[in-house]
């Protein structure tokens, strides 16, 4: 009898067991829920997961969005210029080790001369869609970021290049501390801890403007002076100038970085997946200067590992996006469902939680 | 020295217990020790500072259970879901491996028939199926299903064997006094094999908790110890890091120390047989 009852109980715990796991999968978890998640996805899965109902939307950098909007997956509920007007994005940040090296600090300037170059002749080119530089513009940004020239084309029209650091810039880098601390990702003591009295000290000696100013009387070199290990992220348009400064062909077998006498190894691990993994190869010595987005390049600066590094110029303001599937008409759609990021600590993942937090919306992790 | 020796005899238990004791208190004391001065080097050579302080892993440890982090997440719920992950796919997997083994021992044509299948899929580390779960079956029931694969081969195999191991002697001997083929395997197979069973479970039990972890870093619904870990390691948070690894030490000793305890009441529930 004592038998029958354990087998009965086992029977019955495994069927209570797969009816659970059943019910887990099936149910959305939705209902009352006044919560809005987010999980992260590598960008290049974003289109899928959103396609597939995975996810109800995601956070990307272009030309990730464009992917979607002009598939027809999705579409964009709110622009990152929408969440904060001119945001600065992409940042060029140069480590400490690198810049205190024998020539660290002429190399950085020529560097900076290539990347100021490369971005003038994107602004130009994009000025004029008849031109050949918008074509040959088109070609490299198509085998970049691996997208055809409609996704691309798409895409430009969302993002601003420009290296100069104004005062407007150094304000927005006080902002993106601030609202980390706010986030809580971030707090004021790991601020104080790392030697800065207040976000605008921080911002003040985190920023570098010295060397972009020497970047101006930087004048070409026929030899090549010294080698930089370049960090980027992959596929990402916003980082353009670093693709067209390295673009041999288009500039008669001579990139703009040769041109002022830099060679460029790409850094062991690029293209990046996101700006904190970046940062994780700039800890470890891989990476002289990169491109990444400035909140990851604050984050693991304050934070661990405490990267030693300055941001000595911007790359890009703007030109991120928040994609929803089609149907979703607001952030009250979105409740109960799940967002895709590219990672905490990125910025998507900040203008996320600032857009939620500003409509009294919980941002939770899935 | 010699007075204090004779005063403090080793024959007396509670000397015994208190020596131990204070060495036990002392080595983990000179190890903590040992940790603050691997995190002070660490920390003078900035750029990769790796070791968090002890000092600052536990306060955040201890503040994890009343301070939600920015995943909104305390710590106990962290917990709990991560068990109840690991509880789940534990249950699936000896609800399945179980039967199977035990099938699979006793039957000649079951083991024929199975054991192509399981020789093809046992050597594959269950974290490879880790992408394939996750699309499959989702954020939610992924990691469990993870966790069910890493514990299903150990419990199988181990019962499996257990089934073989049973001294031909005591099915000879229950055959003479009258059993059934039910009854031998009823009587003598299945309470023997318990031992085995165990086995299985305390093996599989390391593997379901480096599952869970793995799973919860890659893509999971609900909160959980990996998710923890690997969001405080992406924003540079690394006591938060240090905190969950730690935890999940602590959880590993329970769950083993639980699973113990189990085992010795099946097996005086069996003994009663």
């Amino acid at each position: 009898m004592k038998k029958m009852v354990a087998i009965l109980m086992a029977i019955i715990i495994v069927i209570a067991v797969i009816a659970g796991a059943l019910y887990l999968t099936l149910s959305d978890g939705s209902g009352e829920d006044e919560s809005i998640y987010y999980t992260t996805i590598a960008p290049s899965n974003m289109k899928i997961a959103l396609d597939g109902g995975n996810v109800a939307g995601y956070i990307a950098w272009e030309p990730y969005c464009s992917d979607s909007i002009v598939a027809g997956v999705g579409e964009a509920l709110v622009w990152s210029g929408e969440i904060k007007s001119d945001h600065p994005c992409c940042v060029v940040l140069v480590s400490n080790n690198f810049l205190s090296s024998s020539n660290g600090s002429e190399l950085t300037a020529r560097f900076l001369k290539a990347h100021m170059e490369a971005t003038d002749w994107i602004n130009d080119a994009l000025s004029n869609k008849s031109s050949t530089n918008y074509t040959a513009l088109m070609d490299m940004a198509v085998a970049f970021t691996s997208r055809n020239s409609s996704v691309v084309g798409s895409a430009f029209e969302h993002v601003n290049f420009d290296y100069a650091i104004t005062q407007e810039f150094i304000d927005a880098m006080v902002w993106f501390t601030e609202s980390f601390i706010e986030i809580g990702v971030m707090t004021n003591a790991s601020l104080t801890d790392r030697g800065y009295t207040s976000t605008e000290d921080f911002a003040e000696n985190y920023v570098n403007e010295s060397h972009i100013g020497d970047a101006i009387e930087v004048l070409p070199s026929d030899t090549i002076i010294g080698e930089v290990r370049l960090g980027f992220l992959t596929g990402d348009l916003h980082q353009m100038a670093q693709v067209v400064a390295r673009n041999e062909s288009f500039f008669g077998g001579k990139s703009p970085f040769e041109k002022y006498g830099i060679s460029i190894s790409v850094a062991t691990g690029a293209p990046y997946v996101n700006g904190p993994s970046e940062m994780d190869n700039f800890a470890q010595g891989n990476v002289d200067i990169g491109y990444l987005g400035a909140p990851p390049a604050i984050l693991k600066h304050i934070n661990y590992p405490g990267v030693q590094a300055q941001i000595v110029a911007q790359v890009n303001t703007e030109g991120s996006a928040l994609i929803v599937s089609p149907g979703i008409q607001s952030l009250e759609d979105l409740k109960g469902k799940t967002i895709a990021i590219p990672g905490t600590g990125t910025i998507q993942y900040l203008l996320l939680q600032v857009l939620i937090r500003d409509a009294g919306i919980e941002l939770k992790a899935a | 020295m010699g007075y204090w020796l004779i005063e403090m005899s080793p024959d007396k238990p509670q000397w015994l217990e208190l020596r131990r004791l204070l060495i036990s208190a002392g080595s983990i004391a000179i190890f903590i020790l040992i940790w603050h001065i691997l995190a002070w080097w660490d920390h003078q050579e900035p750029d990769v500072v790796v070791i968090a302080y002890p000092g600052e892993v536990f306060v955040t440890l201890i503040n994890s259970f009343v301070e939600a982090d920015y995943r909104t997440y305390l710590m106990h719920v962290d917990i709990v879901a991560s068990l109840k992950r690991l509880l789940l796919g534990f249950l699936l997997a000896i609800g399945i491996a179980l039967p199977m083994g035990l099938l699979m021992g006793y039957s000649y044509i079951a083991m024929a028939a199975s054991k192509p299948i399981v020789e093809v899929l046992r050597p594959i580390p269950p974290l490879a199926w880790l992408p394939v779960f996750l699309m499959l079956f989702g954020n939610a029931l992924g990691p469990i299903m993870i966790v069910f694969v890493g514990i299903f081969f150990p419990v199988l195999l181990a019962v499996i064997f257990g089934v073989r191991s049973v001294p031909p002697e005591l099915i000879d001997a229950a055959r003479t006094l009258g059993a059934t083929r039910l009854g031998v395997f009823r009587r003598v197979i299945f309470p023997s094999t318990v031992p085995y069973l165990m086995n299985g479970v305390y093996i599989g039990l390391g593997v379901g908790w480096m599952c869970i972890v793995a799973a919860e870093m890659l893509g999971v619904e609900g909160g959980g110890l990996g998710s923890r870990l690997w969001a405080s390691y992406e924003t540079g948070n690394y006591d938060s890091m240090y905190a969950s690894i730690i935890m999940l030490g602590i959880l590993g000793v329970l769950t083993t120390e639980l699973a113990r305890i189990l085992s010795s009441r099946v097996r005086d529930w069996m003994g009663m047989e």
